[in-house]
């Protein structure tokens, strides 16, 4: 299984939908299979050696050696393997991953992770908005898997997100959680207005109480949970934000939809 | 076979396949942890009356627990799976959920699922909750102390039971010194436990009785005080005997056990009061497990697995 590098040749004069380029398919052929590879390219379809050079790289990987904000879809339906983005990327990258490693360096557009069941995505930068969200028309987001975001993330991160996780080191928008299913979400900043609106179960680990918690959510005081102490161990993605709480503020909600989601800050 | 002045017959201790899992509890302190463990395993010293064995294989550092704190790990073995799965989410649901502070956690991943909070779990009314961590499911139910926090399953392996060795000594004190001092031993080596009360049987058995109904029966061949009534095989100048039992995860680990037990017997050697170690058979018809006393103390008795001929 060799590895792939593609450099685009010329910046991209329209949006590039790269979903299907994945290490899976590119690691599979040769370098000359590779560039007939249809690739849709704003209203019409070109060959993948009309817009990157095609060129080898280490085994198992594909890598992306210039990001661009026009290239979506970078990673979606990826499997298995190390796909490498050096810089930024567009909308809707890692939707549907079932596995491998996704890495930005860069930024990403909306709905980064949608629909995730499993794999992990870094992201070296912020993110749009819908993170690990549902696709329109389907009821539930990211069922499993990782995202991991050093920056921020936009407006309704983990909208019907139904499992995995979630790590948001800098600020989440508004509406973060809506309707969410299942799942761990945590924030490393400051949290938009609106979270958890028709949360049913999950768990969103803050580092302070939200300012502005719906109706729906109701504050059961201070615990000494095991079960942060569980997760602090065993996931080390929340190791280094759970380490040292002794006492866990669990705030229950959307008790108006009959959820039983929390979110759990240090007390 | 002569170890210190102690003699090592030439038998055999024969044992079954008995079905058996591991939990991992843990507490905010040892000692609670230590409560849920012995209350766990109470009244778990054999399949004959209590519908498995177990006990205490070791205490655990907080730095070997899930969750970081100090904890327990426990062994329980039953006869059939369908046992199995019966009986720990009795105990489980009786003795860990009921304990302050405590938490269970699988302690074998594979096999068949033995359910723990995946039953335990309506405790809570409708309240539970789950966290999905990789690819293990915990639950948490809130009780009145705080939350109880369990995996929802534990895995299973087929073990061993009944493994076992007599000790035969002058007196009684010298038999139980003896026997506290192989405990003492046996309790380091990991995949077993010594089901009954503090690792000895005072009260081993024959099979059958001449009462109907009775599976078991006191070993009168062993009971010093029916020598020369019934055919004994106790020489003139042993006044008790003291028996070991043994469950283990495998053949090779109730081995280990058995030697290093014997080991430490023979240690108190004949000056001790002991006379010579024997051991439970039925001349190869209970079990396909034998552990050569002998072959054992020689060194390569791990060698001989299921189906050793006697």
């Amino acid at each position: 299984m060799s590895g792939v590098s593609l450099k685009p040749r010329a910046p991209f004069e329209a949006r590039v939908d790269m979903a299907g380029i994945t290490p899976a398919v590119t690691c599979s052929l040769t370098l000359r299979e590779l560039e007939p590879l249809a690739v849709p390219y704003g209203a019409r379809s070109v060959p993948l050696a009309e817009l990157f050079f095609i060129e080898s790289a280490p085994e198992g990987v594909l890598l992306i050696e210039i990001g661009d904000a026009r290239l979506d879809g970078v990673g979606a339906g990826m499997t298995q393997g190390e796909l490498i983005v050096d810089g930024t990327v567009g909308a809707w990258a890692g939707r549907g991953m079932t596995g491998g490693m996704l890495r930005i360096g860069g930024d990403a557009g909306d709905f980064l992770g949608a629909e995730l069941s499993g794999g992990r995505i870094e992201l070296g930068g912020s993110a749009g908005a819908w993170v690990g969200t549902a696709s329109s028309g389907s009821r539930r987001g990211m069922s499993g898997g990782t995202i991991v975001i050093a920056g921020s993330a936009g407006a309704q991160a983990a909208a019907r997100q139904r499992g995995g996780l979630i790590v948001i080191a800098g600020d989440a928008g508004e509406r973060l959680a809506t309707d969410m299913i299942a799942g761990t979400v945590s924030v490393g900043g400051a949290i938009g207005p609106l979270m958890g609106r028709g949360m049913r179960r999950g768990t969103i680990f803050a580092s302070a109480v939200p300012d502005a918690l719906p109706a729906g959510f109701i504050d059961t005081g201070a615990h000494e949970l095991v079960a942060v102490s569980l997760m602090a161990r065993r996931v080390p993605e929340l190791s280094a934000m759970l380490k040292g709480w002794t006492l866990t503020r669990r705030i229950v909600g959307d008790t108006l939809m009959g959820g039983q989601g929390e979110v759990l800050v240090s007390a | 076979m002569i170890i210190n002045g102690v003699e090592i017959r030439d038998t055999f201790a024969e044992a079954f396949p008995m079905v058996g899992t591991r939990l991992i509890v843990t507490a905010d302190t040892p000692e609670w942890a230590l409560t849920a463990g012995r209350t766990t395993t109470g009244f778990a010293t054999s399949v004959i009356g209590c519908g498995c064995e177990a006990g205490i294989e070791r205490t655990l550092a907080p730095e070997e627990t899930p969750d970081g704190r100090p904890g327990v790990s426990l062994l329980i073995f039953a006869m059939d799976f369908k046992s199995l799965k019966s009986v720990v989410p009795l105990r489980l649901g009786q003795c860990v959920l009921t304990c302050p502070t405590t938490a269970c956690y699988a302690g074998v991943e594979g096999g068949k699922r033995v359910p723990l909070a995946k039953t335990i779990r309506y405790f809570a009314d409708g309240h539970q909750i789950s966290k999905k961590i990789g690819d293990k499911r915990f639950w948490r139910l809130p009780v009145m102390e705080g939350e109880f926090v369990c995996d929802e399953d534990t895995g299973s392996v087929e073990g061993v039971g009944g493994g076992n060795f007599l000790i035969l000594a002058h007196t009684r004190g010298a038999a139980l010194k003896a026997a506290e001092a192989a405990v003492a031993a046996m309790t380091k080596v990991e995949g077993v436990i010594l089901p009954f009360p503090g690792g000895i049987v005072r009260s081993g058995s024959k099979v059958g009785s001449k009462y109907k109904g009775l599976f078991a029966s006191t070993n009168d061949a062993y009971c010093p005080t029916l020598r020369g009534t019934v055919p004994s095989q106790l020489p003139a100048e042993v006044g008790s005997v003291m028996e070991i039992v043994i469950d283990g995860f495998s053949f090779e680990a109730v081995a280990e056990a058995t030697r290093v037990g014997i080991a430490a017997v023979c240690a108190l050697g004949v000056e001790g009061g002991v006379v010579a170690i024997d051991a439970g058979n039925y001349g190869g018809n209970l079990g396909p497990f034998h552990f050569k006393l002998r072959e054992i103390m020689a060194g390569d008795g791990a060698a001989n697995g299921a189906g050793a001929g006697t």
